[in-house]
């Protein structure tokens, strides 16, 4: 499986959206932490999704603000993070 | 192999008349000796806290670490809580271990995990374990969740005989803790984080007990609810968020029991103050109504 920037954008969008009326207006610069949207058990769950859709592992260190503050910040995140061998994602 | 519980019990003679009524009833008596005590806390401090924590540390905080940290100051605060009951005596821990509730991913159900020493670290060390130790569980990594597949395959009839016989010898034994799954029981705490979003407001919660002896406190925080108060002559919208301790009689009795929960409180509602220097006076206003002397042997 292969996914660009943008589809992953737009895949995280969609799951974070559909959590419910209050994430429905989440654009990829709302700022997740400020707002209270983002509690542990969806962090968790978009943690687990993001592992699923990237093939990459987060590890409890980079569970950090930084890196889980908005969509776009997520994806900055992913896009650094070294691709393991074997994944399910080949991100351009 | 690791001793949770100092070795020699709290002298009898240590242990006010009234709880020793509730230690030493018979089962036939049916007495329970649960109580639980439910107040709400100042929500909007919290947040704030963890806004503010959330734009420079290290890890994503939430209600649930600072739920830990404030319940293990409040045990260090409060070392006569610090306990468990073991046959018809009173042994306290060596340690201020808390255990949280949680929700295991990869297996759709509860489970437990344990903060060594909780007392000793900062909310964002606390936070930094739990997260590396969530998601551990999730990949269903790590020896306990082996252990937990290996108890999953047992047959119901062997599993109630092991559970009701080592039930048996360790609510009358003092043990040793030799396991992962028994390491649970190396502290008296547990707390919940019910604050979840979707959860209805809280009224009443009874937390059950734990069917472990060493389970002897629960500390449960619930969702934020908005309400109008009165303060300084107006009314003013507050949020604040449930609070409820369980208790157990037998060692405690309900003035300790609110001046336990009253420095958890103000620990959530003050909650800078969590990672501030150990100040005893500066928590409540009481003192602890007595300690019992832990023999450290």
């Amino acid at each position: 499986m292969t996914i660009s920037q943008s589809e992953l954008v737009a895949d995280l969008l969609h799951f974070v959206q559909s959590r419910g009326a209050r994430h429905a207006e989440v654009t990829s610069h709302t700022d997740l932490l400020e707002s209270g949207l983002l509690d542990s058990l969806l962090l968790m769950d978009l943690i687990l999704h993001i592992e699923e859709v990237s093939g990459i592992r987060i590890e409890g260190d980079q569970v950090n603000p930084s890196n889980f503050r908005s969509i776009a910040a997520i994806v900055e995140f992913l896009l650094k993070a070294p691709v393991p061998q074997g994944s399910r994602s080949d991100r351009r | 192999m690791k001793w949770p519980l100092v070795h020699r019990a709290v002298p009898n003679r240590q242990i006010p008349l009234f709880n020793r009524f509730y230690l030493h009833a018979s089962a036939a008596s049916q007495v329970d000796p649960i109580m639980v005590w439910g107040t709400e806390i100042d929500a909007d401090a919290l947040q704030t806290y963890l806004r503010e924590q959330n734009r420079s540390a290290r890890v994503v905080l939430t209600p649930a670490h600072a739920l830990i940290r404030a319940t293990a100051l409040a045990l260090t605060q409060f070392p006569e809580m610090n306990v468990r009951v073991v046959g018809h005596r009173v042994y306290p821990f060596r340690s201020v271990n808390i255990r949280i509730v949680y929700f295991h991913r990869k297996n759709g159900e509860m489970d437990l995990l344990m903060v060594q020493d909780a007392n000793l670290k900062s909310v964002e060390q606390i936070g930094l374990e739990l997260w590396q130790r969530l998601l551990q569980a999730a990949r269903s990594e790590g020896g306990r969740d082996r252990d937990l597949a290996r108890l999953r395959r047992i047959p119901a009839f062997w599993f109630r005989q092991v559970f009701q016989f080592y039930g048996l010898i360790d609510r009358n034994l003092h043990l040793p803790s030799w396991g992962r799954l028994d390491a649970s029981r190396g502290g008296c705490a547990t707390v919940n984080d019910l604050s979840f979003p979707g959860a209805p407001p809280m009224r009443m919660y009874k937390a059950t007990r734990f069917p472990d002896p060493a389970d002897s406190l629960n500390v449960t925080l619930g969702p934020i609810e908005n309400k109008v108060v009165a303060r300084s002559n107006e009314f003013i919208s507050v949020n604040v968020m449930p609070l409820f301790l369980r208790a157990d009689h037998r060692f405690v009795d309900a003035q300790q029991a609110g001046r336990f929960l009253s420095s958890v409180r103000n620990l959530l509602s003050n909650p800078k103050r969590l990672d501030s220097e150990m100040d005893h006076s500066d928590i409540i206003t009481g003192q602890p109504t007595r300690e019992h002397r832990v023999t450290t042997d």
